[in-house]
């Protein structure tokens, strides 16, 4: 018997929608899960998505992935990658790990929600495979790790990140709760797949292979490609349905989650991207700066897409523009300045040929974000390392939940953006996180962010050593400078070539 | 007498730092202590200026005796301090 071309019958295959007779159409898809939005199931089968996989072919593509990527791993299992590794390099693994691995559980949960309650037959299709992609990268990217915790304790935190109240953690399930598992099905295409996915991971995973290879880590970089093919695919779940919404007279609601979703999402790029591009990754390696990377393929991409599907640029365009220049500067400092708190130790990233090439790349950039790392250096060629660490804490914003920071020097710009809310005042970094929590504030109100929990007296002692254990930061797991300070050496020698 | 938190935003500093003063802490020393997490950290210090605390947005620094309670602040709300020549702190301090 002949069989049919799969474009004979996939669109067939895949309308699973039906008339409901024993519930109704709210009972069968609850709008408060679907986010459906009011519109008929007509409206909804007219969504359609460029993929159109079908089952076998998922579990056939799957398996070779899998395959690939377990095979690199356990050919190069006795290859000295890792001690001949740049310590920077070994802390971009170690920050991806933790912060990322568990996440994925969340994104997970997420597909799942559209799996059930998407409305669009197509969307329930795709996420169906999303969901699993999901499970596959939380298992994937614990395993390749395990192997690593005998060597550094600090890989432990792979798994155990997500247990703790961590900053950095904190802030990263702040934005995965509020995005993957407590949004409707709508609300998580739109946030996930579209802002998230589309906007920043895919490419990120993209440049992130590519580094990875640069730097010889052949393990790292087959991962980060197996799992970065099956983001381009679920990714695509949330354009058709911007183009639903669009077409039905739902632009407002579309473009007012997109713009929430890409907002939180850049915030957090800030903090784990930006600094592993400029500061960790070894500058032989680096191919671009975080500022030409975000300019090249997140915005200029996103962008197109955003546009072409019918939406407007979000209204704080101008601010996000600014920030790609400066933001991550200011994370990468106070996480290094911060440095007993992360469970990755920071690469300073400013040695003399390094902040040669931050010039370069972000003309100013000694005369600001180098004035702080001027004293920085200064303590410590002078041997006054306490001077190098902190005695309180940063203040953190209520929304992304990262210190509150911008540009120092003399063109110092850092300011608080306070909103009084039912008798409570709440801090934010800018304008637009602020806005976030504005448009529903229900959603946000009672969170407690590190600066509240410490206030509150839940961090006991209220110190540094509270801190810690509050965190979850053990010894040997504390971070520090990855180099053991060896770039002041470099710093020392510089000087003294040109005082001689 | 009691502990006052306040958020500190120290002139050319980079981020918001949590702030432990006294109510009765003068504006003095809540310069004293927000410049204790800031200068010689991550700020060269200004010796022979003198640091003055004035509200985020305010052009104009409390005065140097001013006490906290007496100030207004409220908990956690943002002070800049922002470095001044003598002679211009020896006027705002006989405000």
């Amino acid at each position: 018997m002949a069989t049919l071309e799969r474009l004979e019958w996939y669109d067939i295959a895949r309308s699973t929608n039906w008339t409901p007779t024993y519930v109704t159409e709210d009972e069968l898809f609850p709008p408060e899960l679907s986010g459906a939005e009011g519109l008929p199931m007509t409206a909804w089968e007219a969504y359609d998505e460029p993929y159109k996989q079908t089952f076998p072919e998922y579990v056939k593509v799957q398996r070779e992935k899998d395959a690939g990527a377990y095979s690199v791993k356990a050919a190069l299992e006795r290859s000295n990658m890792y001690a001949n590794a740049d310590p920077g390099w070994i802390s971009v693994m170690k920050a991806h790990y933790g912060a990322i691995a568990r996440g994925e559980y969340s994104a997970s949960t997420a597909e799942a929600r559209m799996a059930r309650f998407g409305k669009a037959p197509g969307m329930r299709n795709m996420a169906t495979l999303g969901m699993m992609d999901e499970i596959r990268h939380g298992q994937i990217q614990l395993f390749f790790p395990h192997e690593l915790c005998p060597k550094d304790r600090q890989f432990d935190w792979a798994h155990k990140a997500f247990d703790t109240d961590e900053w950095g953690i904190i802030a990263a399930r702040h934005l995965f709760d509020d995005m993957f598992t407590t949004r409707d099905a709508v609300g998580v295409a739109l946030m996930l797949t579209f802002a998230f996915e589309t906007g920043f991971t895919n490419m990120q995973f993209l440049g992130l292979a590519a580094d990875a290879a640069q730097v010889g880590d052949w393990t790292f970089s087959s991962l980060i490609s197996s799992i970065q093919t099956d983001e381009s695919r679920h990714a695509q779940i949330g354009g058709p349905l911007v183009t639903v919404l669009v077409e039905n007279g739902r632009k407002d609601e579309a473009q007012r989650l997109v713009d929430v979703g890409i907002w939180r999402a850049w915030r957090l790029f800030s903090v784990l991207t930006g600094p592993i591009m400029d500061y960790y990754t070894p500058l032989d390696h680096r191919k671009q700066s975080f500022k030409e990377f975000m300019q090249e393929w997140i915005v200029a991409q996103f962008e197109r897409a955003l546009l072409d599907l019918g939406l407007e640029r979000p209204w704080y365009w101008d601010e996000f523009m600014h920030q790609i220049d400066t933001q991550h500067h200011g994370q990468h400092l106070g996480v290094w300045f911060w440095r007993p708190t992360v469970w990755w130790n920071p690469a300073a990233g400013v040695s003399p040929e390094e902040r040669d090439w931050l010039e370069e790349k972000y003309p100013g950039w000694n005369a600001t974000w180098g004035t702080c790392w001027d004293v920085i250096t200064d303590n410590l060629l002078d041997g006054k390392v306490e001077l190098t660490y902190p005695e309180t804490l940063p203040v953190v914003c209520n929304m992304c939940q990262l210190p509150i920071n911008t540009t120092p020097g003399p063109a110092w710009q850092v300011r608080d953006f306070p909103l009084e809310h039912e008798g409570r005042v709440y801090h934010f970094c800018s304008e637009p996180c602020r806005w976030v929590f504005e448009i529903e504030p229900s959603r946000y109100a009672g969170h407690l962010s590190l600066i509240d929990r410490f206030l509150a007296g839940m961090i006991q002692p209220m110190d540094l050593s509270g801190g810690l254990q509050y965190m979850g930061l053990a010894p040997g797991e504390i971070g520090d400078d990855a180099h053991a300070y060896a770039w002041v050496d470099k710093v020392r020698a510089a000087r003294e070539r040109r005082a001689s | 007498m009691a502990l006052f938190p306040l958020t500190s935003n120290f002139e050319e500093d980079f981020v918001l730092q949590l702030l432990a003063v006294d109510t009765d802490h003068t504006m003095d020393q809540v310069a004293a202590a927000a410049a204790h997490h800031s200068v010689g950290r991550r700020v060269a210090d200004r010796p022979g200026q003198v640091m003055r605390v004035r509200r985020q947005g305010s052009t104009d620094p409390f005065p140097r005796s001013m006490t906290v309670i007496e100030s207004g602040l409220a908990p956690m709300e943002c002070i800049e301090v922002v470095w001044e020549q003598p002679v211009l702190a020896a006027a705002g301090g006989a405000a």
